[in-house]
């Protein structure tokens, strides 16, 4: 369960990106978050494992009072939280099974992980989540020498490894051929399915968050504008969520 | 020989202006160069009676004795003012050759007396003024009122601290450095001639006494042997030779054949001009102005050097052929030579490897981008590059004569000099590499609760270390190089090999050592060199 309470978020160079966000998400949703570039999206998910900080209001994840984690109970905290970036964001001269491994991190004590002591649980859930991204033959490889999309792909598997309450993706399928957005959207879809997790999704075509999500959050220059099923999305408010922006800019 | 400089400077403009870059930027840096040259480079010498006596004097403190000389400042004066371009070029070649005329004029100048009269405080206030102006320059950028502050209290401060017993204790030249030379009236010289005349008796007597080739009278200054009696030089006056060259002579030639050369360019093609001539003319005129000072200062001369040649064959001809092993007398400079080798390899690689198992470490404290945490670990940073700073600034040679000292000749002593210079410089790299790491595998580590420890391991790690063994190779190859020399201060290796032989005048087996050196430098660059490529 995610609460935000008139959450707000402002940069040290007066940059406002959240503003008063009231959101309630409950366990195993599939939620959409749409907006232009700049709306706020991606700081409203960092917000959500503490990577951004609210400087107002209050947001809480399972419970817990995210802004006020630090040091080892932010560490603890973060390993139940899975992100995938935009960017992918692997260590590119590693293997596929080595950065899912990292997944894991979070679990051992820092002196095992220093030396890659890893148990063979955590080998285990690394192999299975490779295998269920479809990567199983290529837990060896250097992420170097993989395509764009299968580099996204150790990057979910990473998150899965986790074994998360909650996964959010920054613009997954961003950075990549239209074309695997809906490998990406899908392999979040059947997870979030299988396991029930909870998935945020930042997405800026409208189409596709139409096409997977159920709940759609919108946000417009910080504020959240739109919240409710999909279907209540109307093409009139769509282009007002984008339109205003435009206006902005 | 003097002729040679004015031809160099108009060989430079001649150059510029048939690459068609502007002609005009040479007109303009000749002309401020030879105002700066007008008031600070030394013109002449006034001899005193002791060696320490003798003041160079500039063509301005020249100024009260030959008035002509201003012309050099009005030549320079008029060539920098903007003007149309054919106009500028009709000013610039009168003044090059108005230039050249009166240079060349006050070199042939008889021998006179002068008095000289110190201008105290001006370097002083020259020197504070331009400490004041660099810091104002540097900080104009930031706030134009913190820069005026800054630059006039430096400036006021240095001119006090300079100008009063501090500056004048520590640099006992400095007071009244800035000299005008006033001449003496001609009855003056007649006076000191027939003193001189006069007392000469009495001086051949005594260098007869002790067997001295007697003295003749003389009838002009220029017949004087050294400089004017003690008791006038104590005075304050001078005998000047305008016939002896200093810098400031060379220089005024040289931008004299400079001026005049781009003027002329200038003159029958108007268009050798670009937009930003005055600024890169100031440039070149800076250039120049370093320039010539430090030609004369390493007391540059092609002439010496035509000289010694004989010497340089003769040294070619001792080491040919090379000595590769003479059994009759038990030496084997070829095998000694492999050996002292090795040795130079092996201190080299043992000093980049303890600098290298340093620097991993401390890199990481001198990376800002790992440092940002508290101020705890803020000052760590800056105590760490502030090691990096002043050991880089130390040389591995000066370390090594201090390691010498304590630990005795031989390899010890260079490989821990070394690795102690070598430290400041990988770790400086090291932490360079740490800084410009991709962010983003940081992130996604920070993401997933991994400790501090565990990101540096996993994120930042992997990604540099492939960069810290290219810099090591790096340091590697120039170590090497520096354990050659390393020998010559009794640190061991081919070095050492090579002073040796020469010092025993046995050039014949040096020459191996110089030729092997050749050899393993090249091979060693190479084979590092394809190593890293490899590797990043």
């Amino acid at each position: 369960m995610i609460e935000a309470h008139d959450l707000g978020v402002t940069f040290p160079n007066g940059t406002e990106a959240l503003k008063g966000i009231n959101v309630k998400i409950d366990d195993g949703e599939f939620v959409a978050v749409i907006g232009l570039s700049g709306a706020g999206k991606s700081t409203f998910l960092r917000t959500l494992n503490g990577l951004v900080k609210p400087t107002q209001g209050a947001v809480r994840v399972g419970g817990v009072d995210v802004g006020r984690l630090s040091g080892r109970s932010l560490q603890r905290f973060r390993r139940t939280v899975g992100f995938i970036f935009q960017q992918f964001n692997l260590v590119t001269r590693l293997t596929a099974l080595d950065n899912v491994l990292h997944g894991r991190l979070g679990y051992l004590p820092t002196w095992r992980g220093l030396l890659g002591l890893y148990g063979e649980r955590d080998y285990a859930l690394a192999r299975t989540y490779l295998e269920e991204v479809g990567l199983a033959d290529k837990q060896h490889v250097r992420v170097d020498a993989l395509s764009g999309g299968q580099q996204q792909r150790v990057a979910i598997a990473r998150a899965m490894a986790q074994e998360p309450q909650l996964v959010l993706a920054d613009e997954p399928m961003a950075s990549l051929d239209p074309r695997l957005s809906d490998v990406i959207l899908g392999l979040l879809k059947d997870y979030n399915e299988a396991h029930g997790v909870t998935v945020l999704v930042n997405i800026h075509v409208l189409e596709l968050a139409r096409r997977y999500a159920r709940r759609v959050l919108a946000f417009n220059q910080g504020r959240l504008v739109f919240d409710g099923p999909v279907e209540e999305l109307t093409d009139e408010l769509a282009e007002q969520i984008y339109a205003g922006s435009l206006e902005a800019l | 020989m003097t002729w040679l400089f004015p031809l160099l400077g108009f060989l430079v403009a001649a150059l510029a202006a048939l690459s068609r870059s502007s002609a005009r930027r040479y007109l303009y840096a000749g002309g401020i160069a030879l105002l700066v040259a007008f008031f600070t480079f030394p013109f002449s010498s006034a001899i005193g009676y002791l060696s320490r006596e003798a003041v160079y004097p500039t063509p301005a403190g020249l100024l009260p004795s030959w008035a002509p000389l201003g012309l050099i400042a009005l030549a320079g004066l008029l060539a920098v003012l903007p003007l149309a371009p054919r106009l500028q070029g009709l000013l610039g070649t009168i003044g090059g050759v108005v230039v050249l005329l009166v240079s060349y004029s006050w070199l042939a100048q008889p021998v006179f007396l002068a008095k000289i009269v110190p201008l105290p405080g001006l370097t002083e206030a020259a020197i504070a003024f331009l400490a004041g102006g660099l810091l104002f320059l540097m900080l104009r950028e930031r706030s134009l009122a913190l820069a005026l502050v800054v630059g006039l209290v430096v400036a006021g401060g240095s001119f006090t601290l300079l100008n009063g017993p501090v500056g004048h204790t520590y640099f006992p030249r400095l007071e009244g450095y800035y000299k005008l030379i006033r001449p003496l009236p001609a009855e003056e010289s007649e006076h000191l001639i027939r003193e001189y005349n006069q007392g000469l008796a009495k001086t051949n007597a005594l260098r007869e006494e002790i067997g001295l080739k007697l003295l003749k009278p003389i009838e002009s200054l220029a017949d004087l042997e050294g400089g004017v009696p003690k008791d006038l030089a104590a005075e304050g006056v001078r005998l000047v030779r305008p016939s002896s060259l200093r810098y400031g002579t060379t220089a005024v030639l040289f931008l004299a054949g400079l001026l005049l050369a781009s003027s002329l360019f200038l003159m029958r093609n108007p268009e050798l001009v670009e937009a930003g001539d005055r600024v890169s003319g100031l440039t070149a005129a800076a250039v120049f102005l370093i320039l010539v000072p430090s030609f004369y200062a390493t007391e540059f001369s092609l002439g010496r050097l035509v000289e010694g040649w004989p010497f340089f064959v003769n040294f070619l001809d001792r080491s040919w052929p090379p000595n590769l092993a003479d059994p009759a007398h038990n030496i084997f400079p070829l095998q000694e030579v492999a050996s002292q080798m090795a040795l130079t390899v092996e201190i080299a690689l043992v000093g980049t490897f303890l600098a290298m198992l340093f620097a991993i470490p401390s890199s990481f404290l001198a990376a800002r981008n790992l440092t940002r945490g508290s101020a705890f670990t803020r000052t760590v940073f800056t105590l760490t590059r502030a090691f990096y700073n002043i050991d880089r600034g130390i040389d591995t040679l000066i370390l090594a004569l201090i390691f010498v000292a304590a630990v005795g000749l031989g390899p010890f002593a260079g490989v821990l000099a070394m690795a102690i210079h070598s430290i400041a410089d990988l770790g400086k790299l090291y932490s360079e590499a740490i800084e410009n790491v991709e962010r983003g595998p940081i992130e996604a580590l920070e993401a997933v609760g991994a400790s501090g420890t565990n990101v540096v391991r996993w994120a930042i790690l992997p990604q540099v270390l492939p960069l810290f063994v290219a810099y090591t190779l790096y340091r590697f190859e120039i170590n090497f190089r520096v354990s050659i020399v390393l020998g010559f201060v009794g640190a061991g290796g081919i070095g050492f090999f090579i002073q040796n032989a020469m010092a025993s005048g046995q050039y014949d087996q040096m020459i191996i050592g110089i030729i092997a050196i050749v050899i393993v430098v090249n091979l060693i660059d190479f084979g590092s060199s394809w190593l890293r490529s490899k590797l990043v």
